[in-house]
């Protein structure tokens, strides 16, 4: 059952990015019709899957990087859907869900049966640390998939060519606002994360090393969105430098996130 | 079906004769019951810049065309300006063809346009107040509403600004998220300065600034469009609090340039900039545009995005024409349905249907000698039933196409007949 979920996961995932993308490219009635039902059905045998996992294994799925990419999968599509149920904005979707798709695939394929909990990651603060981290990381992808749709009109704008990313997104200043929105979440979430995770650290490992990569690796995705942050409150900046800080804050946590975190890091690896 | 269009449009004829057959509501309203004398059951007109049209249902076989025409000639006093060759005449299908073609925006100058629907929707209202619209008319314009707000909402025809004005604004739209909240400069105070003036007022513009060498007139342009006037020689003091910059001015050199621009940003931090510039020769520096979050489009542009918009629709046509071709068969299929024979038979059947159920059902109450005898009684019940209503349909010569199609439209209602046609579809 676990296996058939987890090939199932990504053929969901896949469905629903190509009912976005056939809706928002060729403008397909069809696509349009059903991808609000695919949407639905996917977070709902995504929450049965990870609901599943959890009983299978007796802990919840956030004890590896790619059990975490599964957890980060569901929470970007169904924040994705909350902000489509607020905005009725559906055009922005085919380029948020491709990043749940890409995380959720990764998971498939990588995804390994953990049976046994290594006794450090049954403390509750470790799982307020991965609470505030799966969420903070989503905002950070949903930000980062925003900068991107605003470089995109950016450039088509410029460069007086109106095609369809011209005709289908929204305004720049909505994109900038969202983006904005998401990213001041991020920073928040992510320092609670970093908090806690300190916290944690102290109680889990008795000598632990502040310069392990994973660790300092976040400390400067969130040092960068601190940065975002102050700049666009204090200093007004907006536009095209904001997104592309946006759009590499989400590219450094990912790298942190899977490069880092596999080949570099130490203490952040539990099996 | 007696329904013939007069009319003139800018395919048949141009401005200076089409502007002496425009009438105004007060004159539509003297003229439609003019028509009645001719035989004319129910009329509908409108005018508009590009065209006059006036639709009528007319008893005889043989419709007044002339007479018509010469009505709205004469109803203007344009005898001698207009000719009666310059208005064009359709008849039946072609009329209703016509109609929804004009409601759809196919035919409009500007294809795709969407004021025609409601100037349309205006004329219609206007004879229904006249009360000559009635029964037919109405599922006419009807269906022509329909096919009108199909046409908008099924296929891209009115899609993608097709002036320079507009496609200013549109483009303003696609950068500000909130227009209440931004601010626009106007330089200049002509025509194209004017329409897009009243295009962001129209957008709820927050606040919008006049400039112009000739003071007078930027003042007459900012009373139009609830403007602020700026002195000429001070705009250049506001602009770090402007979002959105139009100018339409006759220069020999920029009158804004990459250094101006340079200092505004570096003064006022960063900020979002867009600029039209629509003057020949050009108002701004065109290195502007290479400023981060500046936005610069001048005419060619806007030409350009223009062009591009209004080929979008001409392949939106054949979209167009199958959403047409459907409504006409709607209202051919429900005009056909509201003949006298078919719905005789209709009727008839509908009847006869029921006695031979109800027979079949208490045949054996009947003693086997007295069947025939009831089958007799029950049909001849039925015919008297039945002998009114179909001497009524076939012998009132004197009453009104209109009245007829009512009567018709009634009796298939009462007695459910219109549900279905003969090929089972809705009528």
């Amino acid at each position: 059952m676990n296996n058939l979920l987890n090939i199932a996961l990504p053929v969901f995932y896949f469905a629903l990015v190509w009912a976005y993308g056939k809706a928002f490219f060729s403008d397909k009635a069809w696509a349009k019709h059903v991808k609000r039902t695919i949407l639905v059905s996917t977070i709902a045998v995504h929450l049965f899957a990870l609901a599943y996992r959890t009983m299978v294994f007796r802990h919840p799925p956030v004890t590896t990087v790619f059990e975490i990419f599964t957890v980060l999968a569901c929470s970007i599509t169904v924040t994705y859907f909350i902000i489509e149920l607020r905005t009725q904005r559906k055009e922005t979707g085919y380029f948020i869900l491709n990043l749940a798709f890409f995380f959720q695939l990764a998971s498939s394929i990588f995804i390994k049966d953990t049976p046994v909990v290594p006794e450090i990651l049954r403390s509750p603060l470790f799982g307020i640390h991965v609470s505030f981290a799966l969420i903070g990381y989503a905002a950070i992808t949903i930000a980062g998939a925003y900068g991107l749709m605003y470089l995109m009109l950016y450039h088509e704008m410029k460069a007086v060519k109106f095609g369809v990313i011209y005709k289908k997104l929204p305004t720049l200043e909505t994109m900038e606002r969202m983006t904005f929105t998401a990213v001041k979440l991020a920073f928040l979430l992510l320092g609670v994360a970093i908090l806690f995770g300190f916290i944690w650290l102290h109680q889990a490992i008795a000598h632990p090393n502040y310069f392990d990569p994973k660790l300092v690796g976040t400390i400067i995705v969130w040092a960068m969105y601190a940065f975002l942050v102050i700049a666009k409150t204090r200093y007004s900046w907006k536009g095209r430098k904001v997104m592309i800080l946006s759009i590499l804050g989400f590219l450094i946590s990912l790298f942190s996130m899977t490069i880092i975190n596999i080949f570099f890091s130490a203490f952040h690896k539990f099996y | 079906m007696n329904l013939l269009c007069a009319g003139i449009s800018h395919h048949t004829a141009p401005l200076d004769v089409r502007e002496r057959l425009w009438f105004s509501s007060e004159e539509i309203r003297r003229t439609l019951p003019l028509l009645k004398p001719l035989g004319v059951g129910e009329s509908v007109m409108f005018s508009t810049c590009n065209r006059t049209e006036l639709y009528s249902l007319t008893e005889q076989s043989s419709i007044p065309s002339d007479e018509i025409k010469k009505i709205l000639i004469s109803q203007k006093s344009a005898d001698g300006n207009v000719q009666e060759s310059d208005l064009f005449t359709l008849t039946g299908g072609d009329a209703a063809r016509h109609l929804f073609r004009v409601a759809s925006g196919i035919d409009s100058m500007v294809l795709g346009d969407v004021q025609i629907l409601a100037q349309v929707k205006e004329g219609f209202h206007l004879a229904t107040e006249l009360g000559t619209a009635g029964f037919f008319m109405n599922r006419l314009f009807q269906l022509a509403f329909r096919a009108g707000k199909r046409s908008r909402t099924e296929t891209e025809i009115g899609d993608g600004a097709v002036s320079v004005s507009y496609a200013a604004v549109e483009l303003a739209e696609k950068i500000f998220d909130d227009m209440q909240k931004k601010t626009a400069l106007v330089i200049g105070a002509g025509e194209t300065a004017d329409l897009t003036a009243t295009h962001l007022r129209g957008k709820d513009i927050g606040r919008l600034f006049i400039t112009n060498r000739t003071q007078s007139r930027a003042e007459e342009l900012a009373a139009k469009v609830q403007g602020e006037v700026v002195p000429f020689d001070r705009w250049t003091d506001i602009v770090h609090d402007v979002d959105i910059i139009i100018s339409s001015v006759e220069v020999n050199r920029f009158i804004l340039t990459a250094p101006d621009i340079e200092r505004l940003l570096d003064r006022h931090g960063s900020k979002t900039l867009f600029i039209i510039d629509i003057g020949v020769p050009r108002n701004i520096d065109p290195d502007v545009k290479n400023f981060e979050n500046v936005f610069l489009y001048d005419l060619d542009t806007l030409n350009l995005m223009v062009e591009e918009n209004l080929q979008k629709r001409r392949a939106e046509i054949p979209k167009v024409e199958s959403v047409i071709t459907e409504v006409l068969a709607e209202l051919t299929h429900w005009y056909s349905s509201l003949e006298v024979n078919p719905t005789i038979t209709a009727l008839t059947q509908f009847m006869e249907n029921i006695r031979q159920e109800e027979l079949a059902k208490n045949i054996n109450r009947f003693d086997p000698k007295d069947r025939e005898l009831a089958e007799l009684v029950t049909k001849r019940i039925i015919n008297k039933i039945i002998h009114a209503p179909i001497v009524n349909l076939r012998t009132e010569p004197e009453a009104s196409l209109s009245d007829r199609l009512q009567k018709m439209s009634a009796i298939q209602k009462l007695f459910g007949l219109s549900r279905t046609s003969k090929d089972g579809s809705d009528v």
